[in-house]
């Protein structure tokens, strides 16, 4: 799989992570290195859905839906 | 006077008794790393101007001494300014020098920082910190006391330094006349375009005294003087208000400030400036009359070049700029300029002072060039084994200030040195040269506070 460049992703933008989470961007600062997100779902810790984080770039797996 | 390159500072160096000043003071390296702990980690710096960071999320990567800082206003609209260093392992987290950002992200290692300084982002933070690292603690580094000052920022590096107002002293009502309108309205002024930067081959020192007052180098301008760069066509600038005005330099003597300082007659206006551009010259004749209406006896002051104890040079009328010295080695300063007009003046006038303080000031301004050429080839004769040995003179002038000096029932607070009279003095390069030596020699402000009562020795 080839690595996602975040600095093309647009807020709204769906993304998958590597623990199989899925969050939608909200701001990206355009560092290549940081997006800021809000969970869709968490698998690994549900508490996360709803929450804004930082998701490090190469956390990024794939596009969401 | 000659010392042994190996020492640093020692007192003695700077004797102000004998008007003489070492010249290890300007090429010794110990010298110079001792001035980087002792007057630039403790002194008040000029740093940047809020009008360069208007919004949210908008930064300015400045200098305070040797060390690289970001001026940054946060989400909130609060001014900040921090150590350019990433926690983690010191990497520069800005590498621009101006812009808009959410986050200051470290590209070494990825530790991110939010525009108010918290860390907010490490990477595997949960994996590899298992969530345990305190980021909180491990923010950007931020200077321990911030001032904004009519909108100039200054910081300095140390909590038990006084309060900004009170480092200035009697010195404020010089800066106010950089940073107020010309039509005497307070904090009018903004930066006009980017900040001029360059480096020159000579020791911070040599800019810094040159513009603490130095007339006696004005026979270096006399080509620039020939060539008519001014406003009126002649000269450099134009002459009018300082001819009719006493002449003065003025120092505040616990304060290592000093300027060249202009005082109007009683009841006399500024005779007519800037004849080649009639906008500029009727918005100036406008903004006096006002400033006479708003300031009374006051609008008879006439800033001229002055000088910030350690590092930040003056100068509030033709052209209307300040400088930083930033050191970067014994034997090289990196100069930045700042250019300032007032915020709501006329586009046409903007532009004018534009062209003409470029032509002015700055690394390409002519008057400029003569003062680098000065400072280059003086550091340059000076570093030699046997150069070093033989002290510079400042006795000009030695033990002719006065203090409550009054002209045409004006007083003007300090050591004032009546130009008018004398020509020249070097009175205000002691001056500087006096409270460096207290920084170099003081361990702590309640030898540094001499305005408090401490005493006074260094130097002298």
């Amino acid at each position: 799989m080839s690595a996602i460049n975040v600095r093309d992703l647009a807020p709204g933008t769906s993304i998958v992570l590597a623990d199989g989470a899925e969050a939608e961007i909200v701001t990206n600062p355009g560092d290549g290195m940081w997006l800021f997100a809000r969970y869709l779902s968490s698998p690994r810790d549900p508490t996360l859905v709803g929450q804004e984080e930082m998701i490090f770039a190469p956390d990024v797996v794939a596009l969401g839906r | 006077m000659a010392m042994d390159d190996k020492r640093g500072y020692r007192s003695g160096l700077v004797d102000l008794r004998a008007g003489e000043v070492s010249r290890e003071i300007f090429v010794n390296e110990h010298i110079y790393a001792e001035e980087q702990e002792r007057i630039f980690a403790r002194a008040w710096l000029h740093v940047g101007h809020e009008s360069q960071i208007p919004k949210p999320g908008d930064y300015f990567v400045s200098s305070m001494g040797e060390e690289s800082v970001i001026l940054c206003r946060d989400r909130a609209g609060k001014i900040h300014v921090f150590l350019n260093s990433c926690r983690h392992r010191g990497m520069k987290v800005c590498r621009y020098d101006q812009g808009t950002t959410a986050v200051f992200t470290c590209p070494y290692h990825g530790w991110s920082y939010g525009t108010d300084g918290r860390l907010v982002g490490v990477p595997y933070f949960r994996e590899a910190y298992h969530s345990r690292l305190d980021k909180e603690k491990w923010g950007l580094v931020e200077v321990a006391q911030m001032h904004n000052y009519k909108g100039s920022i200054w910081a300095t590096w140390d909590p038990a330094a006084p309060g900004f107002t009170e480092y200035l002293g009697d010195f404020t009502r010089y800066l106010d006349l950089q940073l107020d309108g010309w039509d005497g309205r307070e904090g009018q002024a903004e930066v006009l375009g980017g900040i001029q930067k360059w480096l020159v081959p000579c020791n911070w020192k040599f800019p810094a005294e040159n513009f603490s007052g130095d007339t006696y180098h004005n026979i270096s301008h006399r080509s620039v003087d020939l060539a008519g760069i001014g406003p009126s066509g002649a000269g450099r600038r134009d002459m009018g208000e300082r001819d009719v005005s006493r002449k003065l330099h003025v120092c505040i003597p616990d304060r290592g400030h000093q300027t060249i300082h202009y005082v109007l007659p009683a009841g006399k206006s500024p005779p007519p400036a800037y004849l080649n551009a009639p906008i500029v010259a009727e918005y100036v004749r406008h903004c006096e009359e006002e400033r006479r209406r708003l300031r009374g006896e006051e609008a008879r002051l006439v800033g001229a070049p002055g000088e910030i104890f350690p590092n930040t040079a003056l100068l509030s009328r033709q052209p209307r700029t300040m400088a930083v010295w930033h050191p970067r080695s014994p034997h090289q300063t990196e100069c930045w300029r700042w250019f300032f007009v007032d915020r709501d003046a006329p586009t046409e006038v903007k532009h004018f002072l534009r062209d003409y303080y470029i032509r002015y000031s700055g690394p390409a301004g002519m008057t400029e060039q003569d003062d680098m050429e000065n400072w280059n080839y003086a550091h340059a004769a000076s570093r030699g084994t046997i150069a070093r040995r033989y002290p510079y003179n400042y006795d000009q002038g030695s033990g002719t200030a006065v203090t409550n000096y009054e002209y045409q029932g004006l007083r003007v607070p300090g050591e004032v040195i009546d130009l008018t009279e004398t020509q020249s003095s070097e009175q205000p390069m002691r001056n500087f040269y006096r409270r460096w030596a207290e920084f170099m020699e003081a361990d702590d402000w309640s030898r540094l506070a001499t305005w408090r009562g401490g005493e006074r020795k260094a130097a002298e």
